[in-house]
């Protein structure tokens, strides 16, 4: 590679560097977030009670059709506004509530997938044995659920380190992308200096694909 | 089945022509900002005695023509806008644009130049006369000719009306400011305000938003452009602080057309004398930054060392 | 909330001003997803190429632009776009096109719409040409067809078939992704909805009435909630026509959220 190409990586490393790490908190909380509330929707959507499973029906439609953009402005700037309630949330909370709230929905999916693969006769088999509903959803399904839907959480993971791009430039903070851009402004070398914000985020994906892939040698239930 | 196969694909498509449908019909009113277009603004005074210029040299023929295209901003309030509700450019540059019309006896064609277009439209001809918030400066000055400065915008710094901490420059440590990505003020921050928290973004609009909402404290580049946020705002806000860099504004001219400069800076002196200079100020600035109109009297090389004085 | 709730909707046509840029939105969208159907065939046809090398690249590219983000694809291209393009386009939009497309930097977001989804539609394509049983392949090839003729018959028509219902799906994916464009100025619902805001509440702008950002924004989510939800019961109706066709045995392809995963029925 010609030295030229290298040095602005090198040059700005510091930067790029700080960016990166931005972007790995970000998806950390967010995942975090999407997990615990993305579990609650999902045993929503498999619980015998109707009005649950609307509820829950109804948040995932909501988060899986409205766009990211959309939400992430309504949580920053909707609420922060002066003449709306005024609530000084920061950029990285409001990104990693959008970004989490949002990936919720899909997870909520995942998982119910995931627990209606489990066969019905373990449902009926544990209900029998005297298991109350919540014990046989604790015990029984949701490890084995779990362990079914390893490979599409590993999608949504990187669907959130791509995801997370946005919340850089919308709500103005420094991730990865919004790094590179800055950087940008300044040394006009378009291609090089998106071309290393790129290779960040493409670590980034292929580390996640490959833990999966070693999470789902040792535990995916193949179906 | 089939019938709710097609009611189910009806529907969808329903949904997604529905925007589509309002969109295609209804009036053709002109809506909110944005729109291109050119604009034909009939003088309400009658030349007076108008120089008659020869057939054949640029000025002569845009008599002939009978109006003289000039490229302004749109989107720039009080320089150059378009007002939504008269549908009407206007602005400081387009008093400027008018006078320059008037004194030859043509009526002025006002176009949008965006900062990209404005060199290559007076190198095409697209326009005879660029006044778009152009800064003079050494690199301009190769590519094309400029009027001598009728305008000097100032760095300064804006913050909300009732900030009683942020009160020049020095102010600003441990604070965040609002500037664009690329822009010079990136780089008069950093080395005059070290310690401030620079918060750097696509656009100004984006700027007024963090300031809004408290995100930042301040937003700095020209006063031009604060001025403009001062207006969309109302009343919140104001601005602070000693001058941080100078930007001189000049008409832009095609290369090589001297009597053409001539004439404006004739026009230009007049203006600035007769008190017309004073009443637009007044009325697109000073009414709102509360500042007094100070004509600029350099010439274009003064000013072209001007800008090299700025960031340091 | 006051009880002037969403009054800022009819004044200074401000309704009909979002209404144009999520109609952009639509249009952005439905250009987008036929020209990357058409480059994405193209890249899966590559993928599935008998050349090792051939196939072997296209697999790379395609696991590239899938694995980056579209926001980053979009400043990229917006900002590395050629000036002398720009000016082409700017010069030869036709009349008619909407407000939003006027601008030059349309075009970088066409490509990087173009690139990113191409890829992902490729991935969809391979992935429902695979899945259909070998069957058909070899018994293809024992009634004497060649391997392009085989394709062009045989797999491609049932393969791309299967895949309808991702492909809708990525339609929705795509509704929401040309928000993005907005980060790039262009004319689309998001950035409108940020001008009324600004514009709103100032009588020099010619408004009386203030535009919050939870109103504007919670209108603007509720437009493409609503379209996204019709879509969505579209694919669902035609995945269970398909079903119901083909047998329950089938394999189905889906698309979580620009993933692909082959799954039994």
């Amino acid at each position: 590679m010609p030295t030229a190409f290298v040095d602005i990586l090198t040059d700005n490393f510091g930067e790029f560097s700080s960016g990166f790490w931005v972007t790995v908190r970000l998806v950390v909380v967010a995942f975090a977030i999407a997990m615990v509330v993305g579990t609650l929707i999902g045993a929503f959507r498999v619980a015998p009670n109707k009005w649950l499973q609307r509820a829950g029906g109804l948040y995932v439609e909501f988060f899986r059709n409205i766009p990211l953009l959309v939400l992430l402005i309504l949580l920053f700037y909707g609420l922060r506004d002066k003449n709306g309630p005024g609530i000084p949330i920061t950029g990285f909370v409001a990104g990693v509530l959008g970004l989490g709230l949002y990936t919720a929905a899909y997870i909520a999916e995942a998982l119910r997938s995931g627990v209606f693969s489990v066969s019905k006769g373990q449902i009926e088999a544990s209900l029998s044995l005297g298991f109350s509903y919540t014990e046989t959803m604790r015990r029984i399904i949701l490890p084995q659920a779990f362990r079914t839907v390893i490979s599409p959480i590993g999608s949504l993971i990187i669907a959130m380190i791509k995801n997370s791009a946005v919340i850089g430039v919308a709500l103005a903070l420094d991730d990865l992308l919004k790094v590179g851009r800055t950087i940008q402004s300044r040394n006009f070398q378009t291609f090089e200096t998106f071309f290393w914000a790129g290779v960040g985020y493409l670590i980034l994906t292929g580390l996640v694909t490959v833990v999966i892939r070693q999470l789902e040698n040792r535990y995916a239930i193949k179906r | 089945m089939r019938s709710t196969h097609w009611r189910m694909l009806f529907a969808a498509l329903a949904a997604m022509s529905l925007a589509l449908f309002v969109a295609a019909c209804g009036d053709d009113e002109e809506t909110t900002t944005g729109a291109s277009g050119s604009q034909t603004t009939a003088t309400t005074e009658p030349a007076e005695e108008a120089k008659k210029f020869e057939a054949g040299t640029t000025l002569g023929d845009i008599q002939k023509k009978g109006e003289i295209t000039i490229g302004v901003k749109f989107d720039v309030p009080p320089f150059g806008f378009k007002n939504t509700s008269s549908g009407e450019v206007e602005g400081f540059d387009i008093d400027m644009g008018k006078a320059v019309a008037e004194a030859l006896g043509v009526k002025p064609k006002f176009i949008e130049a965006i900062s990209d277009n404005r060199i290559p439209f007076l190198e095409k001809g697209t326009a005879d006369l660029i006044l778009s918030t152009m800064t003079i400066n050494e690199e301009r000055v190769g590519q094309i000719a400029f009027s001598d400065p009728y305008f000097i915008a100032k760095g300064r710094i804006l913050v909300k009306k009732d900030n009683a901490d942020v009160t020049g420059i020095d102010t600003l440590s441990g604070k965040t400011v609002c500037t664009a990505l690329g822009s010079t003020y990136e780089a008069t921050l950093k080395s005059q305000a070290p310690d401030a928290k620079l918060k750097l973004v696509d656009s100004y609009s984006e700027c007024l938003e963090l300031l809004q909402n408290d995100t930042v404290e301040a937003i700095s580049t020209d006063d031009v452009i604060l001025t403009g946020m001062i207006i969309q705002t109302g009343d919140e806000l104001k601005l602070v602080g000693d001058q941080l860099t100078q930007e001189p504004y000049g008409a832009g001219i095609k290369l090589g057309e001297t009597e053409f400069v001539d004439f404006v800076n004739e026009t230009f002196t007049k203006v600035k004398e007769d008190g017309r200079y004073k009443a637009s100020f007044d009325k697109w600035v000073g009414k709102f930054t509360g500042e007094e109109a100070e004509p600029p009297s350099i010439s274009v090389d003064e000013a072209v060392e001007l800008v090299k004085q700025n960031g340091k | 909330m006051t009880l002037a709730f969403f009054d800022w909707f009819s004044e200074n046509n401000n309704g009909r001003y979002m209404l144009e840029g999520f109609a952009t939105n639509l249009e952005i969208a439905l250009i987008a997803i036929v020209f990357a159907f058409i480059v994405g065939l193209g890249l899966a046809l590559l993928r599935l190429s008998r050349n090792r090398i051939v196939s072997y690249a296209a697999g790379i590219w395609i696991d590239v632009f899938r694995n980056l983000p579209l926001i980053l694809l979009v400043i990229f291209l917006a900002l590395l776009l050629p000036e002398s393009w720009r000016d082409f386009w700017t010069d030869n939009v036709p009349g008619w096109a909407p407000e939003a497309f006027e601008s030059g930097l349309i075009l970088g977001a066409f490509m990087a719409l173009i690139l990113y989804n191409s890829a992902v539609l490729a991935e969809i394509m391979r992935a429902g040409i695979l899945s259909l049983a070998k069957g058909q392949g070899e018994a293809a090839s024992a009634l004497g067809m060649t391997y392009g003729q085989s394709l062009r018959f045989v797999i491609l028509p049932q393969g791309l078939r299967r895949m309808v219902p991702a492909l809708v799906s990525q339609l929705i994916t795509l509704n929401k992704d040309t928000t993005l464009v907005s980060l790039i100025a262009i004319q689309e619902v998001v950035r409108r909805g940020r001008i009324v805001n600004a514009n709103s509440g100032n009588p020099f702008t010619g408004s009386e009435t203030e535009a919050p950002y939870l109103e504007v924004f919670i209108f603007i989510g509720i437009l493409f909630v609503a379209v996204n939800y019709a879509l969505s019961r579209l694919s669902r109706r035609l995945e269970i026509r398909e079903r119901k066709r083909t047998g329950t045995t089938v394999e189905q392809v889906k698309g979580l959220e620009d993933q692909v995963a082959v799954e039994p029925a």
